[in-house]
């Protein structure tokens, strides 16, 4: 029996992957808010117990196939028994979870610093602040949040279940039409990241995703006022010509643009779409380039998608959609 | 071929305590689950929290006298033989009581862990 | 003295002759009539891996897809067809039907019982099993497999644009097969309650059975939750029953809670009875009997009751209150106590014994490394706070596949080395088997262990690709390798098994010098046992002075077959003290056709295609009576049977003594434990909502209450027929069951009316839709209950029921407490509770 050499094996693998580096602006274990600390800390922990414990239900395997019974003649096995398989787990697991249930949000009393509400859309998010004024601010696929605020998510979806995730923030919570759920979180290090669906939630589960920006209270605040604002009305030709294709070809049906008459309700709002860091909710850069390929191949880069293909505007068109578009600062 | 015939009393008698431990559960989580899904605002979850110490208590002492009952039947310290492999009715008793009393620590430990979340979350979030 | 010898020998081989006439194996295409357990099992187990190589086909293919970011091997809408399948035909066509195949092989040699209480339920089982899994995995080649995940959560599920036929194959094959494993685990519990060896009393029974007892009573408990989710999902995407619509009332919740209070418990359903293997496996390599047999014992029976508790555990995330979660979450902590009390258990059992180095013992120990590693990551995500992070990210996949893999597929496979011998009597290479063992322990770790840090790192589970600047993509390669030298391992197990191997004398059936009864089976006859052994030890074989040439020269119970027929001992419960000689029913193509016809029902169901489901369910029915008529409650030539050894017990027993009642009261359990998931809809909805129900009167109150009495007063009736038969009023016994049949109907009628005329419609809101569900699962049940009245009366004017013989009006009463207690429950609720709130 080659127990040892997987140990070993096991131990290397282990610990070399996870300290060689769970970084990334989506780990969970690289945290950039207090949530996403705890938990992390505790998982710390966790490994470590864990790590010792496989170690002794792996050697005491060795010795028991290894050597003779004689060796151990001096323990009791319904002591033995007793105190590895009882007595030990009970106290290890009850202090575990003494420790966890404080982490629970129903163990805490933090006042929440602001409200964002997120509806989970097929495969997007409707994202709405609530301002100084009481005013709702109507935004989509980006979340921007002030540091070293504790931030209430309002979570729903109109139809079917997603996970609102920020993983380095900290825990996931589902939007489930029919109920309003929420989710507290205290970002503290700025910083951009990313979010994600997690919840199987269709064909193109895997490509809902959203940046999230947390930066100073001043940054935000500028920023939501700029939020706030109509859009821009278009500067060069191309995006005018943009702006007349984006009102005459059906963008408007689907697409609000606050300051003109595209009040569409079912696609996201592009308002301040050209501020935006992604296009098609976190799976591509916002570039023209890039518009111009979703405008293209909507299909294509998102299977399902509800937005057609706008393949018959010729290639001109869709660079001057592109250029107002991306102009919507 | 004579032999003293078990009851089917002690087999129920091993189920007992984690009936207990399965309805202690259902009590605690019913009680919540209606409570916070009726009046999800309310501020004072203490009568709740009481309710489930006062069934916590009535639960492990049910167990508690399962067990020093059982304790009657086993007579036995950890040092002996824990096999219970003979043939005859006084081993089966033993069997039988051994399993219980365990279940009972068991339940016991069930019972508690299942009560500790009462003592630390005060709300309905 | 040499002449008694021979004349002993020639009554053994006219014995053994005998034994071997009756139990003969068809042949031909009659072996499709095949219903005895050693030809039932093998098929069982071995269509069982076959879903496995299919399931594993789909995982090899997902693992290609996420080999490299940004993947278009597989389109999205295949993948996720993929996965859905995986997870479907690994849980429900893999994981327990091989329990149930691996346990209708083994069982009843382990037991000393040449076959299982009903076998032709067992094939009943097989066939329904095969059909539905051919139909459910047939659907992918057709771009129809169902996408929505093996949890099926609504609406996504609901929505028949999104989901397509795929829901509706899942929803109904599954339901299909679930009846499958219920019939097995009615079987396989009676197996181990009522046909033991003599003399084996509780504490000698192995603990194989054991394990098959609690696992069996679980799938009772777990299964019927799922059955009553099913249902409601059905009536909701065939007629728009709003139950999981947010819009009008419904709450796709509440199937996450029905389908997780099954899912949950499903996991130990799966792992337990691994784990039993590995208690066989132990002691028979430590060479020493079991230490803390009674630890084994309550660890199976703690954690078969604390995983019913643990199901919220899938829901952490759902926004639940924290209190709910900290039940949970400590009730998923305390569940890691019994289970790993078991693993010292096996260790001590090495440490005391004088280990023989062998291949099962390999897989012995890989899955005890694999598992406990896999425990310990369940320990982490069993503290909610983590699980907020974990959830839904391969590090659940991770951990999954670890405890599925250290907790079933590796103990399983040194069940297959163990097994092998006992099975076709040759042994696997020990060579192939190690380097099997090691392709597919570095393989496994090699795919699943990077999971866990892609998990952490945010990659959520079910995605068809993923981007390529996130720092996945060499984990992700990594976990694709693995699996390929992990399929390279399980190929190596899988032509050693298959290949044909020279056909090498006998192994004395006992090569392992195993110390258990399964070892004395005669792998070469269909009867299995040679004698029914009386049973004074755990390990008969090592402890029992000249047992195994007792057996074999049939020196105990039933040597001989001198009535041509099949027949095994029924034994009181705890003691094991011999009840009955039982009669097995033989091989017969009813069951058969009675699969074919329910999986018609099905399908067609399936379709929508209503005329022709009701005809199949038409058949069904028929089939079913005739196989009951047929097959069963046979009145014996004789009083009294001569047993052997100066013992003689009775051919025929009625009431709580015979297995047919009990099967009855097992059956009836799971029949209830669904009655109250369906009950538990009607109060989660209240519980939600502040117009649930909406008003007094709803639904026909004066109707309701009246189809109350009636169906109390059928009850009463068929309890005063029992009664008036016992007493021998043969025609006072036919008017009270004419009276209760025409009770019953009319009672069924009421009960239908009262939501008919209150005009109540199921698709308007969740209420009228509840009533209606509770409703029509009542009078079903109740139409069933006068159907089985009817056949007692015609049972008794066929002469086959009668004072003494009565047994059919002892399980038709006791069908009876069940559904009358259901009835009125029901219709109390529905009448009383809208006027209490």
């Amino acid at each position: 029996m080659k127990m040892g050499g997987v140990c070993k094996i096991a131990v290397v693998c282990l610990f070399g992957f996870g300290l060689q580096g769970c970084s990334g602006e989506r780990s969970a274990l690289d945290p950039a808010g207090k949530e996403a600390e705890e938990l992390a800390k505790l998982f710390w922990i966790m490994l470590s117990g864990a790590g010792i414990v496989w170690l002794f239900v792996l050697l005491a395997t060795f010795a028991a196939v290894r050597f003779p019974s004689s060796t151990f003649a001096g323990i009791r096995p319904g002591l033995f028994i007793f105190i590895s398989g009882v007595i030990f787990p009970t106290i290890c697991l009850g202090g575990l979870l003494v420790h966890s249930l404080r982490l629970l949000p129903g163990a805490r009393d933090a006042k929440a610093d602001m409200i964002v509400k997120v509806s989970g859309e097929q495969w997007w998010w409707r994202v709405s602040y609530m301002s100084p004024g009481g005013e709702d601010v109507v935004s989509a696929n980006e979340i921007r949040i002030p540091s070293d605020a504790t931030v209430e998510f309002e979570l729903t979806s109109p139809d079917i279940i997603h996970s609102f995730w920020i993983p380095v923030l900290g825990g996931k919570m589902d939007m489930i039409p029919g109920r309003t759920n929420h989710l507290r979180l205290h970002p503290e290090k700025a910083g951009v990241y990313r979010g994600v669906c997690a919840e199987y939630c269709g064909t193109s589960h895997a490509l809902m995703g959203f940046p999230v920006v947390v930066q100073t209270q001043a940054e935000f605040d500028a920023w939501l006022k700029l939020e706030k604002s109509d859009a821009v009305p278009p500067g060069s030709p191309a995006a005018i010509n943009g702006e007349r294709l984006f009102m005459s070809t059906g963008c408007r049906a689907c697409h609000t643009v606050r300051g003109t008459e595209a009040r569409g309700q079912i696609g996201p709002d592009l308002t301040h779409f050209g501020g935006r860091k992604t296009v098609g909710a976190g799976i591509l850069a916002n570039t023209s380039a890039n518009v111009e390929k979703w405008l293209r191949d909507t299909g294509k880069v998102k299977p399902a998608v509800r937005m057609p293909e706008f393949n018959m505007l010729h290639s001109g068109e869709t660079r001057d959609l592109a250029a107002y578009l991306t102009g919507l600062k | 071929m004579t032999r003293e015939t078990e009851t089917g009393h002690n087999l129920w008698r091993m189920l007992a305590p984690l009936t207990i431990w399965a309805l202690h559960f259902l009590a605690c989580y019913v009680a919540a689950a209606i409570l916070c899904a009726k009046y999800p605002q309310i501020a004072d979850l203490s009568p709740l929290r009481h309710l489930i110490f006062l069934v916590t208590f009535l639960a492990v002492a049910g167990v508690a006298y399962i067990g020093f009952s059982t304790l009657r039947i086993w007579r036995y310290s950890l040092d002996g033989d824990l096999d219970y492999d003979h043939d005859t009715p006084e081993e089966r008793h033993r069997f039988l009581a051994h399993v219980t009393l365990m279940l009972c620590a068991l339940s016991v430990i069930g019972i508690l862990y299942v009560a500790i979340p009462a003592a630390i979350i005060g709300s309905c979030r | 003295m040499s002449d008694i010898h021979q004349g002993q020998a020639h009554v053994q081989d006219a014995q053994t002759e005998r034994l071997r006439e009756v139990w003969k194996n068809p042949v031909g295409w009659r072996r499709f009539s095949e219903v005895n357990n050693s030809v039932i099992g093998h098929w069982y187990t071995a269509t069982a891996f076959a879903f496995l190589i299919f399931a594993g086909g789909l995982a090899l293919l997902m693992r290609a897809q996420l080999a490299v970011p940004d993947n278009d091997l597989v389109t999205a809408q295949l993948y996720n067809q993929l996965f859905t399948m995986h997870g479907t035909a690994m849980m429900f066509l893999f994981a327990v039907p091989v329990f149930e195949g691996v346990a209708i092989l083994i069982l009843p040699a382990m037991l000393g019982a040449r076959d299982l209480p009903f076998p032709r339920l067992s094939a009943f089982g097989y066939w329904s099993f095969l059909i539905g899994g051919v139909f459910v995995c047939g659907s992918i080649f057709f771009n129809a497999a169902p996408t929505g995940g093996w949890f099926m959560y609504p609406p996504l599920t609901t929505d028949t644009r999104q989901s397509g036929i795929g829901a509706d194959i899942w929803l109904l094959g599954l339901s299909f097969i679930e009846v499958s494993s219920i019939a097995a685990a009615v079987e396989l519990i009676v197996g181990v309650l009522k046909f033991r060896a003599p003399g084996m009393n509780i504490n000698l029974t192995p603990l194989y059975a054991w394990y098959v007892l609690v696992v069996a009573g679980m799938i009772l408990f777990a299964f019927p939750p799922l059955i009553v989710g099913d249902y409601l999902m059905e009536l909701q995407r065939a007629f728009d029953w709003p139950f999981f619509d947010p819009k009008r009332g419904g709450d796709p919740l509440l199937w996450q809670h029905l389908f997780w209070i099954f899912g949950h418990p499903e996991v130990y359903i799966i792992f337990l009875p691994s784990i039993a293997l590995l208690a066989m496996i132990v002691p028979t390599f430590a060479q020493r009997p079991i230490v803390g047999y009674s630890w084994i014992v309550l660890s199976a029976l703690g954690t078969g009751f604390l995983s019913f508790g643990l199901w919220v555990h899938h829901m952490f995330t759902t926004g639940l209150p924290s209190l709910s979660l900290g039940f949970f979450s400590a009730a998923s902590e305390a569940v890691a106590i019994p289970t790993g009390a078991q693993i010292f258990v096996l260790i001590a059992t090495l440490a005391l014994g004088k280990v023989v180095s062998s291949t099962p013992l390999l897989f012995a120990a890989g899955a005890l490394a694999i598992f406990v590693f896999g425990g310990l990551t369940g320990v982490m995500l069993a503290l909610a706070p983590f699980d907020f992070q974990a959830h839904d990210t391969y590090f659940v996949v991770a951990h999954l596949h670890y405890t599925l893999f250290g907790g079933m597929i590796f103990p399983l496979l040194a069940g297959v080395y163990y097994y092998y011998p006992f099975a076709t009597g040759q042994k696997l290479s020990d060579h192939a088997g190690r380097v099997a063992f090691w392709l597919m322990f570095v393989g496994f770790n090699a795919t699943f262990l990077p999971m866990h840090f892609t998990g952490l790192r945010g990659m959520p589970r079910r995605v068809f690709t993923y981007p390529a600047d996130v720092g996945w993509d060499w984990f992700n390669f990594i976990s694709s390798v693995g699996a390929l030298v992990f399929a390279a391992g399980f190929s190596v197990v899988l032509i050693d098994v298959l290949r044909p191997k020279k056909q090498k004398a006998d192994l004395d059936g006992n090569p392992w010098n195993a110390g258990t009864l399964e070892w004395l089976a005669q792998r070469d006859e269909s009867f299995g046992m040679r004698t029914i052994p009386i049973i004074r030890h755990r390990y008969p074989i090592w402890y029992q002075k000249n047992f195994v040439q007792d057996v074999r020269e049939g020196r105990f119970y039933l040597p001989d077959a001198e009535d041509g027929r099949r027949e095994s001992l029924v034994t009181s419960v705890l003691d094991a003290e011999p009840e009955q000689c039982a009669r097995i029913p033989g091989p017969t193509f009813l069951t058969l056709f009675a699969a074919i016809f329910l999986g018609a029902t099905f399908i067609f169901a399936t379709y929508h295609w209503w005329i022709s489901t009701l005809a199949s369910a038409f058949l069904t029915l028929a089939t079913i009576l005739s196989w009951l008529w047929t097959g069963t409650g046979e009145i014996p030539e004789k009083q009294f049977r001569d047993i052997g050894l100066q013992r003689r017990v009775p051919l025929y027993r009625s009431g709580p003594a015979s297995t047919g009642w009990w099967a009855m009261f097992i059956t009836m359990t799971g029949d209830l434990t669904a009655f109250l998931s369906l009950m538990f809809c009607y109060f989660f909805y209240w519980t939600i909502h502040t117009d649930f129900p909406p008003g007094a009167d709803g639904s026909g109150t004066y109707w309701l209450a009246g189809s109350a009495c009636l169906v109390i007063l059928a009850w009463t009736s068929t309890l005063l027929a029992r009664r008036l038969n016992s007493a021998g009023y043969p025609t006072g016994f036919r008017s009270a069951l004419y009276a209760g049949a025409a009770l019953g109907i009319l009672g069924v009628v009421a009960m239908l009316a009262g939501p008919w005329f209150s005009k109540m419609d199921p698709t308007a809101n969740v209420y009228p839709a509840t009533v209606w569900a509770i409703v029509i699962w009542v009078a079903v049940h109740t139409s069933v209950g006068v159907i089985m009245q009817a056949y007692c009366i015609a049972r008794a004017y066929a002469g086959r029921l009668t004072a003494r013989h009565d047994m059919e009006i002892w399980n038709v009463t006791l069908y009876w407490h069940f559904a009358c207690f259901s009835a009125v429950v029901a219709l109390a609720t529905l009448v009383a509770f809208p006027n209490l709130t």
